[in-house]
């Protein structure tokens, strides 16, 4: 009798510590899959390559000994009125030349200690959003990126603002997946449908099984705003789950180069063709992008012009080149 | 066991095994503001 109600007592022990380590269990399986299709890709162990590409201002400074940009100094320095430049991040480096290039040392003020340019300073960096809403307000006389959103030129017109765009360089809106990805090349049509989610699962592109995780960017960002130009007008498909798919992104190719040799990721080929300095430049890759200076066409500074001359000269336009940016009048 | 002790016990483990999930959740959305998409689709498990 006693030795029946101890095998019963045993069970319940056993059936009670089934039950803990199955929810244990469980919430470990919830916690790896977490861990293995989020949280591990986005903590950061870049290179200092990966990083040389994510903009830190203070590594890319005008009148740096140490900073990454292509060094140049014109022989005719601006003087008078500077005009204030701002810009997107990706451009940073080459508006940071730019400033080296024509602008006296004294012009640039940047405080270390806080990572900010001093509010008079003539070069500034608020990055695409806010600096476009600097040079709506007047705070900044030149602004540097690619074509603004549709949202950005409506506020300019709600603002009264005439922007004036001078295109001074090319560049490649490239799409990217992993390097395991096993396409290699895809259509406008089909990129267009992954990213409107008429196209679900890579199979259906000669891929993988595998369901489709296009990833958006911030809104009013250079690369959202050129992808909602290609997309015209479509929103982007957003699937909750695809995370455990397989991604597609898109970028410009500048940020890309250095870390495609890297490994990990690769950049498509669009329509067959893939995005190298020489198809970029002479067009034949179909998301050649301008990018552009803009400014008020009520700005009455007449540095802009002198700024602008020099930016579209022989010597402007190498340093583009230099820069890892296509010249404008390349094709 | 008995069987308060046993549901105490398991409480508390859901408990700490929902507060665990939470506290990865919040920093895997931290994390996430401020990857690069290339380091993000780099890392993808294939």
């Amino acid at each position: 009798m006693k030795g029946k109600k101890n095998g019963k007592t045993g069970s319940v022990l056993a059936g009670q510590l089934l039950v803990l380590a199955a929810a244990v269990l469980i919430f470990a399986l919830l916690w790896s899959v977490i861990w293995i299709f989020v949280t591990s890709r986005c903590v950061s162990d870049a290179s200092d390559e990966m990083k040389s590409k994510m903009i830190d201002v203070s590594r890319n400074l005008p009148f740096d000994e140490s900073s990454h940009i292509v060094r140049y100094r014109a022989e005719t320095i601006l003087e008078g009125d500077l005009p204030v430049l701002d810009g997107a991040a990706a451009l940073f480096p080459l508006y940071s030349a730019f400033t080296e290039a024509i602008y006296p040392e004294e012009s640039v003020v940047y405080d270390e200690k806080s990572g900010d340019f001093d509010p008079a300073s003539a070069l500034q960096f608020h990055n695409t959003v806010r600096g476009f809403n600097a040079l709506l307000d007047g705070s900044v006389d030149v602004f540097f990126s690619a074509y603004p959103s549709e949202e950005q030129l409506e506020s300019a017109r709600k603002a009264g603002v005439t922007i004036r765009f001078v295109p001074i360089g090319k560049e490649a809106f490239v799409f990217l997946v992993n390097e395991k990805n096993p396409v290699d090349s895809l259509t406008q049509e089909e990129l267009r449908g992954l990213f409107t989610g008429k196209i679900t699962n890579w199979k259906q592109v000669g891929g993988a099984d595998r369901p489709v995780h296009p990833i958006k960017r911030i809104a009013g960002s250079g690369s959202q705003s050129t992808l909602e130009a290609f997309l015209g007008g479509e929103k982007v498909y957003t699937n909750p789950l695809g995370f455990m798919g397989a991604s597609i992104g898109y970028s410009f190719r500048w940020y890309t180069t250095e870390v495609v040799k890297e490994g990990g990721v690769k950049i498509l080929s669009v329509d067959g063709v893939y995005p190298d300095p020489d198809t970029v430049s002479d067009g034949t890759y179909p998301l050649s992008t301008k990018f552009y200076a803009m400014y008020r066409t009520d700005n009455e500074n007449g540095n802009i012009q002198t700024l602008l001359d020099f930016i579209l000269s022989e010597e402007g336009q190498e340093l583009i080149e230099k820069s890892g940016y296509c010249r404008i009048g390349a094709d | 066991m008995s069987e308060k002790t046993f549901n105490i016990i398991l409480f508390t483990l859901l408990i700490l095994c929902v507060l665990i999930t939470a506290a990865l959740i919040v920093y895997t959305v931290i994390q996430y503001h401020y990857v690069s998409i290339i380091h993000f689709i780099a890392k993808e498990p294939w």
